[in-house]
């Protein structure tokens, strides 16, 4: 095998294109810079260090990097970052304290709903908006939350998480 | 010890995004990596031409195999040190740069040139060339007692079929990832995986550095399932020469397309099993099993291992055969082995009921086996019986023909079958220690998938010292800590149980007489017999005294207590009895009589592994590995393109999964089991769902519209066609 490189680089000082955006996340407003074909998720995840929105796949697949963008929930790895200027963010990190839980954080606990937690922060967040849904069922609640993966199996304690904070 | 329903240890950091996954350490300066992947399934690679990549904004370094020269050799190294291609996507190349997109565009700027050979894309293309395996794990590949032959000759029934199971993948959510950097000679890993101390230990030989020099950080994992191991050293080992060839930290994460081709999945599998019988008692089995590996290193499941001991049988023959295919590389995968042996010994029992005129509940209890009979040696402790009775109890199954065949439109069905997991340990050390306040830290470095460890680490201290566990804090996935199991094959809790407790022991002799040696104190002249832990205070039984742990702390030690536990692994030469957890798991199902879809509606499962420390966490795993064999066997296929020996569909549009809406009712029974040959009693639990569910829905499935399916996932195009009796059930 050979392998042909230069005998040493200099990566060319082109700056790469960068547009602004204004976000507000969790309530604190970022004016940022980022790339035009950043997502939503790398801005807040790398970018912002906001590491409780998880990288599942990248293709939308698996709903681990659920937040939510003015209550209504979005799978922010297909997100285009650029197109949610002065959008208004919801992640994890915003829905409640170790002091002050959000009532479905409370009840993940109280119900084990969860194992490895790589897929919590999605679920919590896609349970918290369908809760606002006003889901009638458990089946319905099981068919609002299949975008959002678990491979632990935390499944039922999951839905009856949810279930008890929707008075099911 | 008492079992108790603790919350999870790291619940509420998990469920406020608090939790830190190795992943997500972000030193300064940190480069991102990609993986170049090979465009063919075998041959050499030729050439890497890189002299355009370096040009692009934001490159920082590429790692080929010249820089794997640097490397001992080993079977971590092969891949990087040897230009042989083994299958589609295997990596040829690592880039670094500032950010992950700009890595991703020079690594599209790298020209890779290849020289083709002629691949095996599929097990069925090169049978004629299997090879047997010595060893399956830790069980000889190929057994034989007793004279199959003639009993199968004699037999009054018997059942010979095919079965087969196909390639899975264990997808974690959390892809394989590393941060990595150098501290001069020294290495700091942050990585998703399974085995730190193995890790460091491989990371040492590759590198030829010692391993005190070497720190490998794990404590959250997204998830594992048995492919956070072996077959992710070698790109890390990449990542960590990007990092010395730049002096930067380098962070390397798989895609998800990745985590099909580069870090293992469960072997595809053709079985062919035959069961003789006479008066309704096995008389023979023959169980033999061809499975694929990769080209470059083999590897074998125990598939047809439990058909050897599950029953009473004194005629058995299994063997295992491997076909070498240009394909990635399997490892093991939730129930490894039990998971496609019981799927096939399972089924073949429920149709050999059905031919004997015999509920397949009874077939199993008529063939009990009251010892190892591979063996010979006893139990250590066996309560599948009472599986079996309290399962069936629990979810009717002996009213079940009374039961309504037809709920809408769908087509009802029941099924049921056994699971068994071996339970085993290895060696282990952890340190507890106790503050002056009686706080506790337990500290041990293995790792927490997410099965509970952090959880059991601290409650297996807590309750042995009488400390609640708000005053417990747990340290893992760290080699600095005392040398921890890794984390596979149901074997973590079992394994820190008698080091924790070898620990507080010595913490109770210490506590317990320095309470006593104080002629003024409560407990002055007491025996260390005398007195128990509870409730932060040591009490004396025979009396009502009683002193804090904190007081008598301060007064003799207030900088605190620290006890270092060691236990042994399993020593299977030695054993005088054979360790195994059980299960037996009841199903009900319906088929959509119009479209074919198959629905789990109902499981019930009822499990007998030793005693059970902490029922909350062990309902999760339970739950948890049923879950995953549903997935087995309604869901999970990764195939193989014939022609280009690609994965077909990597992603989860294509490979499907359980989700929220394919959920059954769960009902779990654990019985408890008292095991004098097991420290505490303590069996693992992960893998035990996992198994046996597969056949109880293929039986279920037969139940409902009358077609034996004997291969795995079973889909709903099994279930339309004029073989399927559901219009008239």
């Amino acid at each position: 095998m050979t392998v042909t490189q230069p005998p040493s680089h200099d990566a060319r000082e082109r700056t790469p294109p960068r547009i602004a955006l204004s976000l507000t996340i969790n309530a604190m407003r970022y004016e940022i810079e980022i790339s035009p074909s950043a997502t939503l998720l790398d801005v807040i995840r790398d970018q912002l260090g906001l590491t409780g929105t998880k990288k599942g796949c990248d293709m939308g697949g698996c709903g681990a990097c659920t937040v939510l963008v003015a209550g209504r929930r979005v799978v922010s790895c297909l997100a285009l970052a650029a197109s949610f200027d002065d959008a208004v963010v919801t992640t994890i990190e915003g829905v409640g304290t170790a002091d002050h839980l959000h009532p479905l954080q409370a009840a993940f606990i109280r119900h084990d709903a969860l194992q490895c937690g790589y897929c919590t922060s999605g679920q919590i967040l896609s349970g918290i908006a369908l809760l606002s849904e006003n889901p009638g069922s458990i089946a319905e609640i099981r068919e609002g939350m299949s975008g959002n993966l678990c491979r632990c199996g935390a499944h039922p304690s999951i839905v009856a998480a949810i279930a008890e904070v929707a008075g099911l | 010890m008492n079992a108790h329903s603790h919350a999870r240890y790291e619940a509420l950091l998990k469920v406020t995004g608090q939790a830190r996954f190795e992943g997500e350490i972000a030193p300064a300066g940190l480069l991102h990596a990609t993986l170049i992947e090979a465009p063919i399934a075998c041959g050499e690679l030729v050439s890497v031409d890189a002299v355009e990549a370096p040009t692009r904004p934001g490159f920082a370094t590429l790692v080929t195999h010249d820089d794997s020269a640097s490397l001992k050799s080993s079977a971590a190294t092969t891949l990087i040190r040897e230009t042989a291609i083994h299958f589609h996507g295997q990596p040829v190349a690592l880039v670094a740069a500032s950010t992950l997109a700009e890595a991703h565009d020079a690594a599209r700027a790298v020209r890779i040139a290849t020289a083709a050979r002629p691949a095996v894309t599929q097990m069925d293309q090169a049978l004629g060339a299997a090879i047997a395996p010595e060893m399956v794990g830790r069980f000889p590949a190929a057994t034989r007692r007793g004279d199959v032959a003639t009993a199968l000759g004699e037999a009054e029934l018997v059942i010979r079929n095919r079965y087969s199971t196909q390639v899975n993948n264990h997808h974690p959510m959390e892809p394989h990832v590393v941060v990595c950097w150098w501290e001069g000679p020294k290495a700091v890993v942050h990585t998703s995986t399974q085995a730190i101390f193995a890790t460091r230990a491989t990371i040492a030989q590759a590198f030829d550095m010692p391993p005190r020099n070497i720190r490998v950080l794990a404590r959250f994992l997204g998830g594992g399932f048995g492919c956070k191991g072996q077959l992710w050293w070698p790109w890390m080992f990449w990542a960590m020469l990007a990092s010395r060839k730049t002096g930067r930290p380098v962070r390397l994460e798989l895609s998800r397309a990745q985590m099909f081709t580069l870090v293992g999945r469960r072997q595809q599998t053709e079985q062919d099993l035959a069961l003789g019988f006479a008066n309704g008692r096995l008389t023979a089995i023959t169980h033999d099993v061809v499975a694929q590996t990769s080209a470059h290193t083999d590897y074998s499941d125990s598939t047809a291992v439990y058909s050897r001991l599950l029953y009473a049988c004194p005629n058995v023959s299994t063997t295992h055969r491997l076909v070498r295919t240009n394909e990635p590389q399997p490892v093991p995968m939730r129930a490894p082995g039990t998971a496609p042996g019981t799927f096939a010994l399972e089924s073949a029992m429920d149709e050999a009921a059905e031919r004997l005129g015999l509920d397949p509940l009874d077939l199993r209890v008529k063939n009990f086996a009251d010892h190892d009979q591979e063996t010979g040696r006893p139990w250590s402790s066996n309560s599948l019986l009472s599986c079996y009775r309290v399962g069936a109890e629990r979810f009717g199954w002996a009213d079940r023909q009374k039961r309504k065949k037809r709920d809408g439109r769908w087509t009802i069905g029941f099924g049921m079958a056994t699971t068994l997991y071996p339970a085993i340990r290895q060696a282990c050390r952890a340190r507890v220690r106790l503050n002056g306040d009686a706080s506790l830290v337990v500290q041990c470095g293995t790792q927490d998938m997410g099965s509970g460890t952090y959880t059991a680490l601290g409650q297996i201290a807590a309750d042995a010292l009488g400390i609640p566990m708000a005053k417990v804090t747990v340290e893992l996935g760290d080699t600095w800590l005392p040398d921890g199991p890794f984390s596979g094959g149901s074997q973590v809790t079992a394994s820190i149980f008698p080091a924790v407790q070898s620990a507080t022991a010595q913490l109770r002799a210490m506590l317990a007489s320095m309470a006593a040696s104080d002629a003024n104190g409560p407990l002055g002249g007491k025996t260390s017999d005398d007195l128990d832990f509870e409730g932060e205070l040591i009490r004396s039984r025979s009396s009502n005294a009683a002193e804090r742990l904190s007081d008598v702390l301060a007064r003799t030690a207030p900088d605190g207590l620290v006890a270092e536990g060691e236990s042994a692994a399993t020593d299977h030469p030695k054993l005088a009895a054979t360790g195994m957890g059980h299960g037996a798991v009841f199903v009900e199902i319906g088929v959509d009589s119009a479209l074919g879809e198959i629905r789990v509606r109902r499981v019930c499962a009822a499990f007998a592994a030793g005693r059970i420390l902490n029922p909350l966490l062990a309902r999760s795993q339970y739950v948890g590995g049923l879950i995953g064999g549903i997935g087995m066997a309604l869901h999970e296929q990764t195939l193989t393109d014939r022609a280009t020996g690609c994965i077909l569909g990597k992603s989860f549009a294509d490979y499907l999964i359980p989700v929220h809406a394919d959920m059954p009712e769960f009902d779990i029974a654990m019985i408890e089991e008292d095991d004098p040959h097991l420290p505490g009693s303590v069996k693992g639990i992960g893998m035990l769902g996992s198994a046996g569910i597969q056949a109880a829905i293929a039986s279920a499935v037969h139940d409902a519209i009358g077609k034996r399916i004997r291969h795995l996932p079973i889909r709903i195009e099994d279930c339309l066609g004029p073989a399927c009796d559901t219009a008239q059930r």
